[in-house]
């Protein structure tokens, strides 16, 4: 029984009275009190299937609300008995406080973070959060890094189009897998093929005769070959998923695909006295929300100064090889978004669990796609300025950015995932952490893989620097 | 008191039955996990084997899950009783219906008659898998090649077969050996007097005799032989050193108990005694399964009977050299002890046990093979096999006919294997008198069909040298805090023994690490692997390798 509250919320009292001879039921009826928080809407209906521009846009208004909203203990906020860890998992001890900078619960909603410089924006330093696997040590409260991640929020603007890239990308290097085991089996040869696909390489794959691969030579990628385009460490495969960790960590508002009865036995599984707290139709909403916000654009300046600046950063940012991982565009060949997408794994809604829970929008139907650029095979240039793969950012010398002490999910505590520059003007401050104050800041914090650009870029003039970040400053959220 | 636990325990089987004849029938609504279905593709499988045979394979029925052909996919050789065993190549294809070819052995038919089981393991250290026939007379070494051609290899391993009812078999590599110690569980003498009453057999164990080639010329007796018909090398206390363990069918012994033999490297085996603290069980053992239902390293047991099964765990008072367990099956709902469905409200006769991880949630599931030994007429004649899943509370959830399993057969051996390399356990029960059952796994039940379970992942180890399998390996998988523990082990089940991948289910992680304590006791490091995929991890080797099935 999922508790929320409907427009007419009625609930039932019996109460037994004995009156005269009998037993006399009584029925009292109350209704929603209408100055009470209400954010869970039981009979919101979603559609399946493909919807059209405006029964998106229904969804996307309860996705907003949903968004905004400061969930109630009544609603579940709250998990008093599960940690923030991905796989549910109990806590030890019921913490003494509901919120805590640290372990969580940290917002009270997700606008709380995301709000740089709009809804579904970026944070400031202020918005950190810090980020632990929450199997061990859940229950931190030092921000000493030996217990947590602190990161600085992303802004979610264009996160639609990352994740169709994302997508594509990943079926492309299935594809070259299974192209190169079939080679290798049928020359029965070992075959070495390098993992590229839209311009980006992930280094090499061998395969061998009997169906083995080796898989020592990639590049920046996750060995199932699942390109995780979400989060600093790029961890996160969907929006989907991202979401389910996301409501959990932050407001212990668990979702029923992850958290209720079929993986964890229990409908209560953080034991705040709320079952199933989300269905999958709260979290397709969420996801409809962020999968279809515009993506940041490149804003021409008004000032011929400015212009003139940009127009020569724009040319210093590829001479000194920024462009090699921070790609200005990336082709994408469709703009149909299907939720739940094809790469998501158990405990996040996949195709064809819940045929009642598959959306389908066209992102191309929306205003802001008629933005976007084609290239001479039709296909949309998405302009994130990013290369959706992960980089040693650190070295010996530079090592402002190695500052993390824990790895993530595997992922070393020095690489994360190339960040999109799309809307990096209104996104300061800058960094994993967020503790970089200003464009040139961060540029001279590059370490590791991003070393020789940033050797580069120190060894400009004044003038040049300058010109890359006027190019920079164009990258803005509308 | 001894004697008090002995009769309530005799006394559970009988009763039970009509004890516990209000407990709930298995509904698909009141499921609080996925419900596997199980597909019965027996008539499409190409699969035509039946167990028959007079008396004597009125116990036995068991087939051997093997790669004889290097290509990772499971193929079969399938007990026939007093019919010729057979072997089956698999064909299937990834996610699709199960589908095995027959392959001619270029064996005497004779040797392949009279088999009541069989094992595979790899004897000679060749990288073939070899095969052990468990016969009704004189038992087979089978050595593998390349294209699964198998030659009878008594001779050149030195190892005389005997001349015994055998049905049952374990087999480990001992510390310091190249080659793996065989031990052998013998049924009735049918020659002693006043057979078969009282007259079981002495067990064999047989040793390496060389650490240059097989040689198995020298027979260590393990008596009193009380008629085994499953047994199990294990490590109950995590020391590292090998018991043998043995579950004993009391229809046919007098005086008999079940068994743990400590066997020490470079030392005589030696029965744990009631000195040692182990109790006298006396049950109809058929069938032993191992699982770490606790992920504590201490393995508990599922041992088959007619009636109750039996769930054991180190009871409380146990200590590191005191093996005494306790039954939690009744608690843990695991019994099984009659049909969970049709009218027939007789004890069961339970035969194969194995755990595994049927629908991925990251619980021990326990399937129990079900049949009537004959015609026995104090116990059920229709009598399914149980699917019974592990549940979060620690519960077993009978789950068989939902998952389409109950059908009217006569169950004996059996594999939970994936046989169509989709991540998920397909299913094979050798029956008596009735064709062997072929079930495929299509996932969880739903009102509109079936849909995806949990991740998964499947393991293969390997090493160099002696014991390329790394038989008597431990697999710790861990995802978030908790760790499932898996072991690589040749025997138990019921005449039943399968190599290859080894199965986890993951539930809803993504990831997981895996540590192996290999053979000699070293622990490996940290490998860390993504969900869904075929794992390969070679001895020493720093990163693990991915296999992809054709």
């Amino acid at each position: 029984m999922k508790a929320k509250y409907s427009v007419v919320s009625v609930a039932l009292v019996v109460l037994a009275l004995l009156a005269g001879s009998g037993l006399v039921l009584a029925e009292v009826v109350t209704e929603h009190e209408p100055w009470q928080d209400q954010h869970l809407q039981a009979d919101f209906q979603l559609p399946t299937g493909a919807v059209s521009p405006e029964e998106l846009e229904r969804i996307r208004e309860y996705g907003e609300q949903l968004f905004k909203a400061r969930f109630t203990r009544e609603e579940g906020a709250g998990r008093p008995k599960a940690t923030q860890a991905i796989i549910p998992t109990k806590r030890k001890r019921v913490s003494e406080f509901t919120f805590s900078r640290t372990a969580g619960l940290d917002a009270a909603a997700c606008a709380g973070c995301h709000n740089e410089p709009k809804l579904g924006g970026a944070g400031d330093f202020a918005a950190n959060v810090f980020v632990s696997e929450g199997f061990v040590n859940a229950d931190f409260d030092s921000l000493d890094p030996q217990f947590s991640n602190e990161r600085n929020s992303n802004h979610l603007f264009g996160a639609g189009l990352v994740e169709l890239l994302a997508r594509e990308m990943t079926t492309e290097l299935h594809q070259l897998r299974q192209q190169a085991l079939q080679q290798a089996r049928r020359t029965q040869q070992a075959v070495k093929v390098e993992l590229r696909t839209k311009g980006v390489s992930y280094g090499y794959l061998t395969a061998e005769p009997e169906g083995v691969v080796d898989l020592t030579a990639l590049q920046g990628i996750d060995t199932d070959l699942i390109i995780r385009p979400f989060s600093q460490k790029g961890v996160f495969v969907s929006l989907r998923q991202f979401t389910i960790n996301a409501m959990n960590q932050h407001h212990g508002m668990q979702a029923i695909e992850r958290f209720g009865e079929r993986w964890t036995g229990e409908a209560d599984f953080d034991e705040d006295g709320i079952k199933n707290e989300m269905n999958a139709a709260d979290i397709s909403a969420l996801v409809a929300w962020q999968a279809s916000l515009p993506p940041p654009i490149q804003q021409q300046p008004a000032d011929l100064k400015w212009q003139q600046a940009a127009a020569r950063g724009e040319q210093i940012f590829h001479k000194i090889q920024c462009a090699s991982c921070h790609i200005p565009a990336l082709p994408l060949k469709s703009l149909s978004f299907t939720d739940p997408g094809g790469w998501d794994l158990a405990g996040t809604l996949r195709q064809g669990e819940q045929a009642d829970a598959k959306l389908s929008y066209d992102f191309a139907l929306q205003t802001w796609a008629k933005q976007l650029k084609r290239n001479e095979k039709g296909e949309f240039l998405i302009p994130l300025f990013g290369d959706l793969k992960r980089h040693v950012i650190a070295d010996e010398k530079v090592a402002a950015l190695g500052n993390e002490l824990l790895s993530q999910r595997f992922v070393e505590r020095d690489q994360f995932m190339t960040s999109e520059l799309w809307g990096i003007a209104s996104t300061a401050p800058y960094g994993h952490r967020g503790d970089q104050l200003t464009l040139n800041e961060i540029i001279q914090a590059h370490g590791g893989e991003g070393r020789a650009a940033r050797d580069a870029y120190l060894a400009l003039n004044d003038t040049e620097r300058s010109s890359l970040i006027a190019y920079l400053k164009t990258l803005v959220i509308e | 008191m001894q004697a008090l636990k002995i009769l309530l325990a005799t006394s559970a089987c009988l009763v039970a039955p009509w004890l516990y004849a209000e407990e709930a029938k298995p509904s698909l609504q009141a499921a609080p996990m996925d419900l596997p279905v199980l597909q019965d593709e027996t008539a499409s499988s190409g699969i035509n084997q039946q167990y028959t045979g007079p008396w004597e394979f009125f116990v036995g029925g068991g087939l051997a899950v093997l790669d004889c052909n290097q290509d990772r996919m499971p193929d079969v050789f399938i007990a026939g009783g007093e019919q010729p065993a057979k072997l089956y190549i698999n064909a299937s294809q990834p996610g699709q219906a199960l589908v095995f070819k027959p392959q001619s052995l270029e064996l005497e038919e004779q040797d392949l008659k009279q088999v009541t089981g069989a094992y595979p393991l790899d004897i000679d250290n060749d990288g073939f898998q070899d095969l052990v026939l468990l016969r009704v007379g004189r038992n087979i070494l089978l050595k593998g090649g390349a294209d699964c051609r198998f030659t009878k290899a008594n001779k050149l391993w030195s190892y005389e077969g005997g001349n015994a009812w055998t049905t049952a078999f374990a087999a480990s590599f001992e510390q310091g050996q190249n080659y793996p110690s065989l031990a052998f569980g013998n049924y009735v003498d049918r020659s002693a007097p006043g057979s078969p009453w009282g007259t079981c057999h002495e067990n064999d164990l047989f040793r390496p005799s060389s650490k240059d080639q097989p040689d198995y010329h020298e027979r260590t007796a393990l008596a009193p032989g009380f008629c085994a018909l499953s047994m199990l090398f294990t490590d109950w206390n995590k020391s590292g050193e090998l018991s043998l363990r043995m579950t004993n069918d009391r229809q046919y012994y007098r005086e008999g108990e079940e068994q743990l033999w400590r066997v020490p490297a470079d030392n005589p085996p030696k029965l744990y005694s009631r000195s040692d603290g182990w109790q006298r069980v006396l049950i109809w053992g058929m069938g032993i399964a191992e699982g770490d239902l606790e992920g504590d390293g201490f393995p508990e047991y599922a041992l088959t009977s007619m009636g109750d099964t039996r769930l054991q765990v180190l009871d409380d008072e146990a200590e590191e050299d005191r093996p005494i367990y306790k039954d939690i099956a009744y608690e843990r709902q695991a019994t099984a002890h009659r049909p969970y469905t049709g009218e027939d409200l007789r004890p069961s006769t339970g035969w194969h046990a194995e755990f595994d991880d049927v629908n991925n949630d990251t619980k021990l599931d326990l399937f129990i093979a079900k049949g009537n030994v004959e015609a026995m007429p104090d116990f059920a004649a229709f009598d399914p096999d149980n699917l019974l899943l592990g549940q979060w509370d620690k519960k077993f959830y009978e789950a068989g006919l939902a998952a389409g399993i109950a059908l009217p057969r006569h169950g004996r051996g059996a594999s939970l294997h994936d046989f169509n390399a989709d991540g998920l356990l397909d299913l094979m029960v050798v029956n008596r008198k009735d064709p062997v059952s072929v079930f495929r796994n299509l996932g969880a039940k739903t009102a509109q069909g079936t849909q995806l379970m949990g991740n998964w992942l499947q393991i293969e180890l390997a090493q160099h040298g002696s014991n390329r399998n790394a038989v008597g390996a431990t697999i710790a998988i861990k995802t978030g805090v908790p760790s499932q523990i898996r072991r690589i082990q040749v025997g138990g089940g019921h005449a039943s023994g399968e190599s290859g991948f080894v199965h986890v289910g993951l539930g809803v992680a993504e990831r997981a690490t895996i540590r192996i304590q290999w053979p000699d006791g070293q622990w490996s490091a940290e490998y860390r692997v993504f969900a869904n995929q075929f794992v390969l991890i070679k001895k020493d080797d720093p990163q693990v390798r991915y296999w992809y099935p054709q």
